[in-house]
């Protein structure tokens, strides 16, 4: 199956494009909104987004066939890395999940419809009604393609007309999303527009920016600097600064046989999408005092990835990543060779997975692709003293640990600033109803009317 | 014992002054390689002839041996990959060590007491740098390789712009000798004196250079910035690098001490046309001192602002941890290479290099990407097998380099570093 020239982005890659063609772009997209889309109740697109992701998640669906055939060519993950993200981002979009997202963020699922007033409005004579914006435009990242696909699932529920712009030879994936919409709705898929270029093209972003109402964008410190001082004031701009993650496992938890599990939890962690999202950790912190040692950890775990390799081999890197990573190997080497305190665990002939053990606690960013640090602390304390660097950066916390004492673990994080903590083995997998780095992801789509009776 | 390494470094320094005709032949020998009569790109053998792979083996494995019994922080390395004296039988299979590693471990077989002088690795001041300690006896022999390689590459043009001149027929092999006795350069180096860098080994060679060619220790013309940084004094520079007279000019420095130059020279609409016959040698990456320009970018700005041909600039690669380095120079470059900008590094016979695939750690075929792995006889009282984290895609015995491994080196708070990385 090929795709057909539909979208801008799957023009051939030595077409050009011109900030003439994108205003004539942004003009259409408006008008087919007004025509197509504004329209429609959230019921048809509760209905509409979760018959398509059952979809996407049949063997046989065009679309995922197409993904899991060319997606390891063109995106580096292999086709079982692809098959679980797929499953495990579609499965989320249930009708029930998607209708307990409008009321979490607005209170109420008609709330984009009509001004209603749940009971603890009505008390005060009080009604509001939600607008999303007219034209939303995303800057997508391009690591993974998860935040594409949510960002314009919730802009096919607030109506606006979208525009995601991919960087260069990023917009597989979310290309592949907006054609599948394409085909099961023309005229919604007339409300969407996919298109790549190197970020930073000034003459083309212009014309996005002053057709936007408001701006998503993904992307370094930098990056966001950039659009937002390129942005019309009154544009809304929701950044998405680059996060790190990180697990921790209590000594409390990892006993007996649950220790097994929470090891395979942690390879879950450190394989999905190649550990190349936000949500993907770069250390595990491991408690020292329990039954297994945080190096006996360590090794555990590479024995679990060496296995997962041959299930779910991480696929092909380009020259510089192999090169970042077996530089990055060799200098652990050493280091090992002269003390104990660092010992490391690595794929044979290949840089297809890499553990490093220290018993140095300090936070250390990997260079991703399925190289996990562990390193052992004597409790939450130390590995959030260890993390002082990245506090107020980190986005979510995998933990592993005792009933009794998870509740104050998480409290202890809350504080400290970590805006997600959810079990190991789920980090890249948050629910639909996740507030995305701490802030509701529909909710600060819209704006509201209020009516005071 | 130590004196088991000056004794090897006493012939080492022989086996170099006997490959100096080689060396600064070795556009007569490229010649060679390319009937494939000498040289099979396959083996990666260099177009040297006899029994000089022979040799090279021999010595290679002397050292490591050496190393192995004088060098506790390398052995200690070797064993940890069990290779050993006792296991390795060709120089390709010797340990290399990381560049990191001299960050942390004092890779060297000399004592506290006898190292007299330390290389440094540039680099933000934030990081550690690489140590790489010598005495005078191991500078000697860093000298000794540093020289005759220099002088091939700036007398191979010598020869070809003067060769009527001087009388000189076609692949009569020339004494870099002449470069000196002519005194045919008047020198300019772009970067502070070795008072005021005394542990960068890039100075230190410099003003090696700038003695062999009797120029006075005015030649430098860089100094130390606010924060110890590298800059230029911009009127004493372009004050040296007027022309003076019809004697040509060499000049040497650093990739961005060159993009600073050409930046302010432009902004002052200045142009100059130094005499025929000048030559331009650049080296180093840019770690943020400058902008950053391809090569072909940075050669065609110096050409239009110094007047000097891309056939008169030479790259220059090396790096503190190494005694030996590697040149590129167009006027030396086999006819119908199909580099990217035409120009591949080759070391000295005295030190071979190896592409390796950073992905399954083996040398790489022709035309293809990985890692510089250099093996330099004159790192005699360090290691002599060097694993660099810059990437280079290998044709024949030479390299073309495209860059530095990114995200390298752990970091403990920067996210910039990930933020950059695909997005």
């Amino acid at each position: 199956m090929n795709l057909p020239n539909y979208f801008l982005a799957d023009l051939p890659s030595e077409a050009t494009l011109s900030p003439t063609m994108l205003a004539e772009a942004c003009g259409t997209l408006k008008r087919n909104r007004e025509q197509y889309l504004a329209p429609r109740t959230t019921e048809h697109m509760v209905k509409f987004i979760a018959n398509l992701a059952e979809g996407w998640l049949q063997a046989d669906h065009p679309f995922r066939a197409l993904a899991l055939a060319q997606g390891p060519g063109k995106t580096g993950f292999g086709r079982p890395t692809l098959e679980r993200g797929l499953d495990q981002f579609f499965g989320q979009l249930t009708r029930e999940n998607l209708r307990a997202l409008l009321v979490q963020e607005l209170g109420d699922v008609k709330r984009l419809d009509a001004l209603v007033a749940p009971p603890g409005e009505a008390k005060f004579s009080r009604a509001a009604i939600a607008t999303g914006p007219e034209f939303l435009v995303h800057i997508a990242a391009g690591n993974i393609p998860n935040p594409t696909w949510m960002s314009l699932v919730l802009g096919l529920f607030t109506r606006s007309a979208q525009f995601v712009k991919c960087g260069r030879g990023a917009s597989f994936l979310p290309r592949l999303f907006a054609h599948s919409i394409y085909e099961a709705d023309h005229k919604l898929g007339a409300c969407l527009e996919i298109a790549e270029w190197r970020g930073g093209h000034a003459a083309l972003e212009a014309e996005l920016f002053a057709a936007a109402d408001c701006v998503t964008a993904t992307g370094s410190d930098e990056t966001l600097a950039a659009i937002r001082s390129k942005l019309p004031v009154r544009t809304r701009f929701l950044a998405h600064g680059h996060r790190v993650s990180f697990g921790y496992v209590t000594a409390e938890a990892l006993v007996g046989q649950a220790a097994k599990k929470i090891v395979a939890a942690a390879a879950d962690d450190v394989g999905a999408w190649n550990q190349l999202g936000c949500l993907s950790p770069h250390v595990i912190y491991v408690q020292r005092g329990g039954e297994f040692a945080p190096e006996h950890f360590a090794q555990l775990l590479a024995e679990e990835l060496e296995r997962r390799e041959a299930r779910e081999p991480r696929g092909d890197v380009p020259p510089e990543v192999a090169a970042s990573i077996t530089s990055r190997r060799g200098i652990y080497e050493v280091r090992a060779a002269h003390s104990p305190d660092t010992r490391m665990w690595h794929s044979q002939k290949s840089t297809a997975w890499t553990v490093v053990y220290e018993a140095d606690a300090h936070f250390a960013m990997s260079c991703l692709h399925r190289f996990i640090y562990v390193k052992a602390v004597a409790d939450l304390s130390v590995a959030l003293q260890a993390a002082d660097a990245v506090r107020g950066q980190v986005s979510t916390v995998g933990l592993a640990a005792a009933e009794e004492e998870a509740q104050v673990i998480t409290e202890t994080l809350a504080r400290w600033g970590v805006a997600r903590v959810c079990p190991l083995g789920q980090m890249q997998n948050p629910p639909l109803t996740w507030r995305h780095d701490g802030r509701p992801a529909l909710g600060d789509l819209v704006t509201w009317t209020d009516w005071e009776k | 014992m130590t004196s088991d390494l000056s004794s090897f470094a006493a012939r080492l320094r022989e086996f170099i002054a006997a490959s100096v005709p080689v060396a600064a032949d070795a556009r007569r020998l490229d010649s060679k390689a390319e009937d494939g009569a000498h040289f099979d790109q396959a083996k990666n053998e260099p177009p040297h002839v006899g029994g000089y792979a022979e040799k090279f083996n021999r010595l290679a494995l002397e050292l490591f041996n050496l190393q192995f019994a004088n060098n506790s922080a390398y052995r200690i390395i070797c064993e940890a990959r069990r290779l050993t004296p006792l296991t390795v039988s060709h120089w390709s299979q010797i340990p290399a060590v990381p560049t990191a590693a001299f960050k942390e471990l004092e890779l060297t077989s000399l004592a506290p007491v006898e190292r007299t002088r330390v290389f440094h690795s540039s680099g933000t001041t934030a990081q550690r740098p690489s140590r790489h300690f010598h005495h005078a006896e191991s500078l000697a022999v860093y000298e000794a390789s540093l020289w005759p390689w220099f002088a091939a590459h700036v007398a191979a043009d010598v020869r070809r712009l003067n060769s009527s001149a001087a009388g000189l027929a076609s692949g009569v092999e020339v004494d870099p000798g002449l470069l000196t006795s002519a005194a045919t350069y008047r020198t300019v180096v772009l970067t502070p004196s070795p008072a005021q860098a005394p542990n960068s080994s890039l100075v230190h060679m410099f003003d090696f250079v700038r003695q062999e060619l009797r120029a006075d220790a005015g030649a430098f013309v860089g100094r130390l910035g606010a924060v110890g940084e590298w800059a230029l004094d911009f009127d004493a520079t372009l004050a040296a690098l007027t022309p003076n007279g019809s004697r040509p000019l060499l000049v040497l420095g650093t990739a961005f001490s060159f993009v600073n130059l050409l930046d302010e020279m432009s902004a002052q609409s200045i142009r100059l046309e130094l005499p025929t016959n000048s030559r331009v040698l650049e080296t180093g990456g840019y770690k943020g001192r400058s902008r950053e320009l391809p090569k072909a970018e940075l050669h065609a700005l110096i050409t239009e602002r110094f007047g000097v041909p891309a056939s008169h600039i030479i790259c220059e690669y090396g790096m503190s941890e190494l005694s030996s380095q590697a040149y590129d120079a167009a006027s030396l470059k086999s006819e119908g290479q199909s580099l990217k900008s035409g120009r591949a590094f080759r070391f000295p016979p005295w030190a071979r290099v190896q592409i390796i695939s950073p992905e399954t750690g083996r040398e790489v075929g022709e035309g293809e990407t990985g890692l510089v792995r250099v093996f330099d006889l004159a790192n005699v009282f360090s290691v002599l097998a060097i694993q660099t984290e810059d990437l280079a895609v290998r044709y024949g015995d030479g390299f073309e380099l495209i860059g530095r491994a990114p995200y390298a080196e752990p970091r403990g708070c920067s996210l910039m570093a990930v933020g950059s990385s695909r997005a």
